[in-house]
């Protein structure tokens, strides 16, 4: 926008202020200074806007999560309202109960937020790292996979089936993250896998 | 075959989520007269009361001249195809020059502001107007288009202006919108100007949408929202608002390019007007202003700031 520029460099080289406004030079400054005075007391309240996708189903709407200055915690913001987007070609500013919803998933108590692992005869989940959980899952699947494998079905053709684990993938997973899904399920051997993508 | 005890019902119409239109053209024979409804709504125990009710009297003379006034001369069917075929505003402000329509349309709007009620400085740069000589009148309707407005010859550009407006406004509403596409990030589709403010709507279809108003000729594009008006980033957005006002007219300002324009939302207060609430709201430029924003919005009403 060169014009807009060009405009406010010309403002500013004349020394723009309350004396070269329109308002001002139409006979209406003192009105103009006077609530300019008026409005000092008054602060700015900040709030954002921000794009997401539904976590919920395969169809992935698209979301518009808005926040505003935390109350409880000062300095923070914390997300107040969503709603759909109205941008968004897949849904065009609707949402679903659920999606309507989301706020209460995002504040619920309950939300998973961390890698949790409740040990074997334990009563209650402890938070992990990332890496463990992953060892750990890893571990478990090879374990698994050694016992259960099958190499040969009953008529000595090669099958390489893994029967016994199940493999399930996101809703809202990309198309790039659905093909690496396919290459590590089927990969293993897996039959069984699940990616949501069917509405 | 009769159905026992199953009930039956008409199949839902899904899948007819309707898509916003790209453009609503102005209607010029309502839109300065809700205008200076809403300004004259606005007025009463407001700060800048005063010049409020100036801007809604001279509102309803840009809708009163309006009655009998000559047809405009629409662009070419030749310029209309070529402006599709490279994606440029039809209506080219840049070569502008006045027409039959446009000079009653000017000649009226002063002989009616005549008769508003104004401070002297406002009713001397009027008489200047009235006796400018064609040369002058033609500079300054090349300025007001160029959004290039001297600061000593402010408030005889209102006028010109308000003019240019009424006839910008009746050019645009002969277009057809169909034939309308993207020129650019905030510029105009018809006209080429910037926008004065956003307002989300509320329209049957079109909920939350988005909309930029055209300064000049009043039309309204779709813009997809949190998007920067000025600089087309969509890096760092975030709205400002004054505390406590509930965050019907909000400062979208940009960290890319340091400006802002304002939102108005229709969706929370149906009766927001691009132009007027831009004006009342100038507490919220005065706040933003000392956050370090600049005004990307072009309001030939509210210049200077």
């Amino acid at each position: 926008m060169n014009m807009e520029l060009s405009r406010r460099q010309f403002l500013a080289g004349s020394g723009a202020g309350l004396a070269g406004t329109t308002i001002a030079a139409l006979g209406f400054g003192d009105v103009e200074s006077a609530h300019a005075v008026s409005i000092r007391p008054f602060k700015l309240a900040q709030t954002k806007e921000a794009r997401s996708t539904c976590p919920y189903c395969a169809v992935s709407c698209g979301m518009v999560i808005f926040s505003a200055q935390s109350k409880s915690a000062p300095g923070k913001m914390e997300i107040v309202h969503i709603e759909g987007d109205a941008d968004h070609p897949v849904n065009r500013g609707t949402l679903c109960p659920k999606g309507s919803a989301a706020l209460d998933y995002i504040r619920s108590e309950t939300r998973v937020k961390y890698p949790m692992y409740r040990k074997p005869g334990a009563n209650k989940f402890e938070r992990v790292s990332w890496d463990f959980a992953m060892e750990r899952i890893a571990k478990l699947m090879k374990d698994d996979r050694d016992q259960n494998f099958i190499e040969k079905n009953n008529d000595g053709t090669t099958v390489n089936r893994w029967t016994t684990m199940a493999f399930l993938s996101g809703s809202s997973c990309t198309n790039e993250t659905g093909w690496l899904t396919w290459k590590v399920a089927r990969g293993l051997g897996l039959l069984q896998l699940e990616n949501q993508a069917r509405i | 075959m009769s159905q026992i005890g199953a009930p039956t019902h008409d199949p839902i119409p899904i899948g007819s989520i309707s898509q916003a239109p790209f453009v609503r053209l102005p209607d010029p024979g309502t839109l300065f007269a809700s205008r200076a409804k809403r300004l004259r709504a606005l007025a009463p125990g407001h700060g800048l009361g005063a010049y409020l009710s100036f801007l809604a009297d001279l509102s309803e003379v840009q809708h009163a001249i309006q009655d009998g006034l000559p047809a405009v001369e629409l662009p070419t069917p030749d310029a209309l195809v070529r402006a599709h075929e490279h994606a440029m505003p039809p209506i080219d402000r840049g070569r502008f020059t006045g027409d039959a329509a446009y000079d009653a349309t000017w000649t009226r709007l002063l002989a009616a502001a005549e008769d508003i009620a104004m401070p002297e400085a406002a009713r001397a740069a009027l008489t200047r107007v009235r006796e400018a000589d064609a040369a002058r009148q033609a500079g300054m309707v090349a300025d007001v288009l160029a959004d290039a407005v001297a600061v000593e010859a402010m408030a005889e550009h209102v006028f010109t202006a308000a003019a240019l407006q009424v006839h910008f406004a009746r050019l645009a509403a002969g277009l057809d919108a169909a034939r309308l596409v993207a020129v650019g990030d905030g510029v105009c589709p018809c006209c080429g100007g910037p926008p004065v403010s956003s307002v989300v709507v509320g329209w049957i279809g079109a909920h939350g949408a988005r909309f930029c108003a055209c300064s000049l000729c009043g039309t309204l594009w779709n813009m997809v929202r949190i998007t920067c008006t000025v600089c087309g980033s969509n890096k760092s957005i975030a709205y400002q608002e004054v505390e406590g006002s509930g965050g019907t007219v909000k400062a979208e300002t940009c960290d890319a390019c340091h400006a802002y324009v304002k939102v108005m939302h229709q969706t929370k207060d149906p009766s927001l007007d691009p132009v007027a609430d831009d004006i009342a709201s100038l507490a919220l430029d005065l706040l933003v202003r000392e956050a370090g924003y600049r005004r990307g919005a072009v309001n030939p009403f509210l210049l200077g700031y």
